[in-house]
């Protein structure tokens, strides 16, 4: 019984796209226009500013990811907060933050999803749209006034229309960021730099003239030893190459197309010269044997380990591998070591932040437009997270208890209240004992409010990569059911191919003379169908919108 | 292991006694010999990686990322199991645990019982429907989203009926104890009942007695599958405080490893060194089932082997 239930765990994914379909029959779709139903507990006056909170003491269900460094506490401040503040209280469906995208799936498959579903990216709505269990949330911003106040003022709707379906609609209300927000980047030892007299690089041929330095002078070891090589081999170390050469990405965020704005048109993002260039770079440190070639295989606890033994320098970072991992690491085993973060180096495409203005998000269940309170939940959705006030309250939590302010107005953690270390030994933790800073209600917003809890060494890193110009977000391209059906079946074997092929060209396996050959292969594995379809339903978005 | 009887050793001088039954003969040396080198490697093998783990979870995370943690604590620290200690959800959930386990291993045994003996029975009308049925189960499944509705819709979710109703029979375990009671001689049925005795007194008083190899091990078998399972826990219980410790184990492995936490930089003498973190998780959820196996390891080989020997 039990084994089957891990078979079950696996068949999840068809199952639900077989009810999906069942499901399609069965929607008859509600009048979008008239709301005169759905008004109970709403505010007649609700927009930018006004405190929002509902005439009528309301409940709604929500999908609540419990996080194990603050499991749920039925006590927090948070809640008994948020129902003075707005006469709503939350019936919570907790979830392990382990498995909560096998749940969430379940739950919408078997109808029995709360109303509000938080924590979901982007490309995980696609699986949902067919099958009608989720509203489409675009038909319906006129009820959110701090949502279309911010898309307008941070001019985000490009990115939004990348999450628009076939029907021109969107299904999810994403988390939004003012300023694009990347964080992983190389993490370099700075004792080796300064002992070989050497500046902090800034573009990659920077960073292979650093690589050289450290070989020359420690000529037993590989000087970069990279990690996040599961399950695909070099997540971090590819991505970051291939967003510096302009492409859309490549690694752990593998895209298989790429905007061509010269062209207006998609490329296939690992047939381009731009790919080409980035991996001959890489085949260069491999062969001058500064890479590790163990980097595109190996756990990141090897990596690590390395790390610590001084038999590398450079491994990939984000802001807590280095606070977390690298530097105990290195406190443990050689205390003179020192190791930063430097920011991402430049490449062909230019000084450029890749990172995205948009994140994860809240769906909402298509029952709750039967719902007599609709109108109050989207107010109240559109006030908790959306607006300046709403999400001050979710990160910080309530003035003179949970955070005082400055002379300046900028938020500081009262004295007896710890997150992340900021306030050692404070009795209280702003997340354990008061629900704050919970990453269900708080994300997004300015950057002030997003780098509030950032150590000062982040925050500098974060000021040199918001002085670069943000990537602008390719055009939508929404392709219709049997299309997605049709690319996810030419999906796989080409990412398997380009996967492959890639690890050929870095470790020297295969020849770079040999690269018109590798794009013919692609070409056979249907690349340029792939390409026809992406690039006509860019077209068609583009005569229907 | 070669184990030598005190008993059989030579004394003094006087020539060996020559041994009745099997005669040692060099070459049966030589394969005990053989033998105990070869099992004593198992049990290397078996054990070190279990020593191994219990080192890592005793030991402080800089050296094992150093990868210098082998059979031997290094830097002997508690932090992590008190950390996991100190946790009131960490006791509810292993108590919970314990009592679907206990729960959920009853129910099983009964109704597994009670299906295999009437399996048993040559002159069952319909026998080998019932058969189909169980053994059509292991072949084709509902899928996920149809059992959750229908547990759901039975109100079952949120109770321990939800892990142990939908489980309670293996299909596997049901065939091994059928052809384990088809194996006992039916003169005995048959004379309990010339003795006056119905159906429900010869299956508790003569084939129950006679069935405690095989029940101490579907026992073991279930108790171990359940004690492990988070699945069906992860699938019907929509609060934390019904999780088994399984599932709290789970996550909050995934909360010290997991993506989710990006963005968010945790103080780093609160971030739960994940490798030790694992060591700790598997010693404290391997540690009661294992107390369970001496007790009925004896059982265990003979219950299994008498099953198996008639199909």
């Amino acid at each position: 019984m039990f084994r089957r239930s891990w078979r079950h765990a696996a068949a999840a994914a068809a199952v639900l796209l077989a009810l999906g379909s069942v499901t399609a029959c069965g929607d008859d779709s509600s009048d979008s226009e008239d709301l005169s139903e759905n008004r109970a507990g709403a505010m007649e006056n609700y927009a930018v500013g006004t405190q929002f909170k509902a005439t009528e003491p309301l409940s709604f269900s929500v999908l609540y990811n419990n996080h194990p460094n603050y499991p749920l506490k039925e006590d927090w401040l948070f809640w008994t907060e948020l129902q003075s503040r707005t006469n709503v209280s939350l019936e919570k469906v907790s979830v392990p933050l382990s498995d909560y995208n096998q749940k969430r799936s379940l739950l919408i498959g078997a109808g029995d999803a709360p109303l509000l579903i938080p924590k979901t990216y982007p490309p995980d709505v696609h699986a949902y749209v067919s099958s009608g269990a989720i509203l489409p949330v675009s038909d319906y911003l006129d009820l959110m006034p701090n949502l279309k106040d911010k898309i307008e003022k941070w001019n985000l709707k490009p990115e939004i229309d990348t999450l628009r379906q076939q029907d021109g609609k969107f299904y999810l209300l994403p988390g939004l960021h003012e300023k694009p927000w990347h964080e992983y980047s190389l993490a370099v030892r700075t004792d080796i730099l300064e002992e070989l007299n050497l500046e902090v690089p800034k573009t990659w041929d920077d960073v292979y003239t650093m690589l050289k330095a450290m070989k020359a002078a420690h000529p037993d070891v590989y000087p970069f030893s990279d990690r996040f090589s599961q399950p695909n081999p070099a997540g971090n170390l590819l991505n970051m190459l291939a967003v510096s050469h302009g492409l859309a990405g490549a690694g752990w965020n593998f895209q298989h197309v790429t905007w061509n704005a010269q062209a207006q048109q998609f490329e296939y993002t690992a047939a381009t010269e731009h790919y080409r260039h980035m991996l001959e770079y890489l085949n260069k440190l491999v062969a001058e044997k500064l890479l590790d070639p163990e980097s595109f295989t190996q756990t990141d606890d090897l990596a690590r380990q390395k790390l610590a033994n001084g038999k590398s320098f450079v491994i990939s970072s984000n802001a807590q591998t280095l606070v977390n991992d690298y530097r105990p690491d290195l406190a443990a085993t050689n205390p003179k070591a020192k190791i930063t973060k430097i920011p991402l180096p430049v490449g062909p495409a230019g000084e450029i932040n890749p990172a995205s203005r948009l994140e994860n998000g809240m769906m909402i269940s298509s029952k709750a437009r039967e719902s007599k309170n609709f109108v109050a939940m989207m107010q109240f959705v559109d006030w908790l997270w959306y607006s300046d006030e709403g999400q001050e309250f979710a990160k910080w939590g309530v003035e003179g208890t949970t955070f005082v302010r400055d002379a300046a107005g900028k938020p500081t953690l009262a004295p007896d209240v710890d997150m992340i270390g900021l306030n050692p030994g404070a009795p209280k933790h702003l997340q354990k004992d008061f629900g704050f800073g919970n990453g269900v209600f708080s994300y997004g917003g300015k950057p002030e409010l997003v780098q509030g809890f950032f150590s000062p060494e982040e925050q500098e890193f974060q000021q040199v990569m918001n002085a670069r110009a943000p990537k602008s977000p390719p055009p939508p391209y929404p392709l219709s059911d049997e299309e997605r059906e049709q690319v996810s079946l030419w999906e796989t074997p080409l990412k398997d191919h380009v996967y492959q092929a890639t690890l050929q060209f870095i470790l020297g396996q295969r020849d770079f003379a040999q690269w018109d050959a590798y794009v013919a292969e692609l070409k056979s594995k249907s690349m340029d169908a792939y390409l026809e379809t992406v690039n006509g339903a860019y077209k068609r978005f583009q005569e229907n919108n | 292991m070669v184990t030598v009887d005190a008993t059989e050793r030579p004394t003094g001088s006087a020539p060996r006694p020559r041994r009745r039954g099997i005669q040692e003969t060099r070459g049966y040396r030589v394969f005990q010999v053989v033998n105990g080198i070869i099992l004593t490697l198992v049990v290397v093998v078996t054990l070190y990686p279990f020593v191994n783990i219990v080192a890592r979870s005793l030991s402080d995370e800089a050296y094992i990322i150093a990868g210098q943690v082998n059979l031997v604590p290094r830097g002997f620290t508690l932090d992590t199991y008190q950390f996991l200690m100190s946790d009131p959800l960490f006791w509810t959930n292993y108590r919970n645990t314990v009592f679907y386990t206990v729960t959920a291993t009853v129910i099983s045994i009964v109704m597994t019982t009670c299906y295999a003996y009437v399996l048993s029975k040559k002159q069952l009308k319909g026998r080998s429907a019932l058969v189909g049925i169980a053994v059509f189960t292991m072949f084709f499944t509902g899928g996920l989203i149809p059992n959750y509705v229908l547990v759901t819709s039975l109100g079952l979710k949120n109770s321990v009926w939800a892990i142990a109703l939908p489980n309670a029979i293996n299909v596997f375990n049901l065939l091994v104890m059928k052809a384990f009671f088809e194996s006992l001689p039916t003169e005995l049925e048959e004379a309990a009942a010339v003795d006056g005795l119905n159906t429900y007194g010869i299956l508790l008083r003569i084939v129950l007695p006679l069935s405690k190899a095989i029940v101490a091990t579907m026992v073991l078998f279930y108790a171990v599958a359940f004690w492990n399972s988070w699945f069906a826990a992860f699938l019907y219980m929509d609060r934390q405080e019904l999780w088994p410790v399984t599932v709290y184990l789970r996550n909050l492995i995934a909360g010290a490893t997991g993506a989710e936490n990006v963005g968010s930089i945790t103080e780093a003498n609160e971030v739960q060194a994940e490798a030790t973190l694992k060591a700790v998780t598997i010693v404290l959820t391997t540690l009661p089932i294992l107390l369970v196996y001496p007790f009925v390891q004896r059982y265990f080989v003979r219950g299994i082997m008498l099953g198996a020997v008639k199909g």
